[in-house]
């Protein structure tokens, strides 16, 4: 059955998502589903922020020269908020010789991909597809 | 943190837990699909790591 999607879940969608790509999790929050949203941005922010402690590349990096490239930016800044504060505050580089480097990176990269899912979700449950 | 089970255990608990908030509705069953992934994360990198393992690098 076609869910009616109404003028006032639609209103609520659009800051909805805004909030949860800013922040994982605070589309939820916004939404009044705080233990959802406490669950995101408890797991979406670990897996950042060990990402960050493990050594991960945050260097922007878009255009069609290293499409591959590109496309790891996109899912790094698809978390918000978290991955431009992180380069501000100099973890921008990483250390590509640590260890870890190529975790940090997938941390990185999966939480911010993991984002995606959770800006659909805050929209479906603004608009009414999801309790 | 240079412990590569312990970065597995850690990866795969926290993406198993979002999808399990994501894809069930209530704490049973939540709880069931979220161990259920974990292993499957687990169980899956031990076996591929060990497959791999005769290759060099």
């Amino acid at each position: 059955m076609a869910t009616v999607i109404t003028e006032t879940g639609r209103a609520a969608a659009i800051p909805a998502c805004l909030f949860a790509w800013l922040l994982p999790g605070a589309g939820h929050l916004y939404l009044r589903r705080t233990a959802k949203g406490l669950a995101f941005l408890g797991a979406i922010g670990a897996l950042f922020v060990l990402g960050v402690a493990m050594d991960a590349r945050l260097q922007m990096s878009l255009g069609l020269d290293d499409i591959l490239a590109s496309l790891f930016s996109l899912a790094q800044m698809a978390i918000g908020v978290p991955y431009f504060a992180a380069r501000a505050l100099g973890f921008e580089a990483g250390q590509v010789t640590s260890v870890t480097h190529e975790y940090g990176n997938t941390f990185t990269a999966v939480g911010g991909l993991l984002n995606i899912l959770v800006i659909l979700d805050a929209y479906d449950t603004a608009v009414g597809r999801k309790p | 943190m240079r412990s590569h089970l312990v970065v597995l255990l850690l990866f795969s608990a926290l993406v198993s837990g979002v999808f399990a908030v994501l894809l069930r509705e209530d704490t049973k069953s939540r709880l069931r699909f979220g161990l259920m992934a974990f292993g499957a994360f687990v169980v899956s990198a031990l076996v591929v790591g060990w497959i791999m393992h005769p290759f060099p690098s």
